[in-house]
């Protein structure tokens, strides 16, 4: 029988605060970048001209239907040789990820955006409103009401996914997991914690989203 | 009635979906004032016609003049940009057949959504004229529902105070009582009434005969893409000539059709 003990962490928790940290600001930044480059590769592709929209759908399959770890790894170790610019592990996990959530992003903002009835543009349009107000001011605040599931659960994806940063030593919270086994040969102590703090973020999240989407529909 | 100055002229208006031409040349001149009904079978183009007048379909052909803004469509014409359009339906105001409210704004602020935003017109200015339209449609306590919360013959009141607010010269309504239930029509029909006696220039596509009869003017019937019959409303209703409108009001008569009617 396995004995279990959590007091051989006690010197390494340092570090895997310090991991967490990596794994949320990690998070945080390519979730804002994803959902920038997601609403205006959205709308472009709903709205823009073909010369435009189909690269975009191009972009976005390419990052859809490849695994996120082969991007990873393909912008870290393939791309600097390519273009012959040398880039920091940083550098490329904020770039794959970034664009990997801006793909999905994408496509949530633009099935939402499609989801309003036309009725409502050719009202705005009808009391002399423009496309782009009534796009701020009609469509997008009914559109995110739609959205809003899609894109909590893409976002709770995308913390989970940061994890891959690890496999190019970007010093998140698995990547401290690794560190610290090899140190403490505790394995089942680490994971453990590490899949509790994950949960433990995470869990939160999902409650926060069942409240918005409550709140948001209350007028429905 | 004759006497007033045109304020809507449409010359010749061609349209066409694809390889489907639904306006093979409509004509329409009305006076300020005036009401005219457009009515006729599914498939006649009225609607397709009366969303022209706003320019919400772009004929392929024709003009159309509304107040001082004139357009003009055909081979070699540049089309209207974004923002003669934008002006044009600053003064013409429209109403859905299903409402089209905002749903994620308050009833109110659906009403001086277009006056806020589009005339940039004060929030507590705008808010006293939502509140005298809502009165004049009769929902002054509906001011801080959603439209979720009301019925239809309500919602398509509010869309009406929501046209009003923009102050239009001319105010098109586009099978407007077709989505309510029977017992919600007259409530619709009777603010309509409300804003003829007050002289507001109105288009209106509708099935309700007896309402065409009482409230318009003028009536026009449309078919195949024509304007096939039009004059005062009584002789057009009560005194078909063409052979198709005599068909098409008789598939009405024992159910709307009122026995007399003064105009």
């Amino acid at each position: 029988m396995y004995v279990w003990d959590f007091t051989a962490l006690k010197p390494y928790w340092g570090l895997i605060w310090h991991g967490l940290g990596i794994t949320v600001l990690y998070t945080v930044i390519t979730v804002l970048a994803g959902l920038a480059i997601g609403l205006a590769v959205g709308i472009l592709r709903t709205a823009g001209p073909r010369w435009v929209s189909v690269p975009l759908r191009g972009y976005i399959e390419v990052f859809r239907c490849t695994p996120l770890l082969v991007q990873l790894v393909w912008v870290y170790y393939a791309l600097p040789v390519l273009i012959g610019v040398d880039m920091s592990a940083a550098t490329a996990c904020f770039l794959t990820l970034s664009l990997y959530a801006g793909s999905f992003y994408a496509e949530i903002f633009r099935g939402g955006i499609e989801a309003i009835d036309r009725g409502q543009w050719e009202a705005g349009h009808a009391i002399g409103m423009r496309e782009g107000r009534i796009f701020r001011r009609i469509i997008l605040p009914q559109a995110i009401q739609v959205m809003v599931p899609s894109l909590i659960n893409q976002t709770i994806m995308q913390l989970k996914n940061t994890s891959l940063v690890s496999t190019v030593a970007v010093g998140d919270l698995l990547y401290q997991g690794s560190v610290i086994t090899a140190a403490s040969y505790r394995p089942l102590e680490v994971y453990t914690t590490i899949a509790v703090l994950y949960f433990v973020v995470l869990f939160p999240l999902t409650l926060v989203a069942d409240q918005l989407e409550n709140r948001l529909g209350a007028h429905r | 009635m004759t006497q007033a100055p045109p304020i809507l002229v449409a010359g010749n208006i061609h349209k066409a979906f694809g390889a489907n031409q639904v306006l093979k040349g409509v004509s329409l001149l009305v006076a300020r004032g005036e009401v005219v009904t457009l009515i006729g079978a599914s498939g006649s183009g009225k609607s397709t016609f009366l969303r022209c007048l706003n320019l919400l379909e772009l004929p392929q052909h024709g003009e159309l003049a509304i107040g001082a803004h004139r357009f003009a469509f055909g081979d070699g014409k540049r089309g209207p940009d974004k923002a003669q359009l934008a002006l044009l339906r600053r003064d013409v105001g429209m109403v859905f057949q299903h409402f089209n409210l905002f749903p994620h704004m308050s009833v109110l602020d659906n009403v001086i959504e277009g006056p806020v935003q589009v005339k940039n017109m004060a929030r507590a200015e705008a808010k006293d004229l939502g509140r005298d339209l809502l009165a004049k449609v009769g929902l002054a306590d509906k001011a801080d529902s959603f439209p979720s919360r009301l019925s239809g013959g309500q919602k398509q009141r509010v869309a009406i105070a929501r046209a009003l607010a923009m102050k239009p010269d001319v105010m098109l309504f586009d099978e407007v009582t077709s989505a309510l239930d029977p017992e919600l029509v007259a409530e619709v029909l009777a603010v309509i009434s409300n804003l003829a006696a007050d002289g507001m220039t109105m288009i209106l596509v509708t099935h309700e005969m007896a309402f065409a009869a009482d409230v318009s003017n003028r009536v026009g019937f449309m078919s195949e893409g024509v304007m096939a019959e039009i004059g005062p409303a009584a002789d057009v209703i009560h005194r078909p000539q063409n052979p198709r409108l005599v068909a098409f009001l008789n598939r009405f008569h024992q159910r709307t059709i009122p026995p007399k009617v003064g105009v």
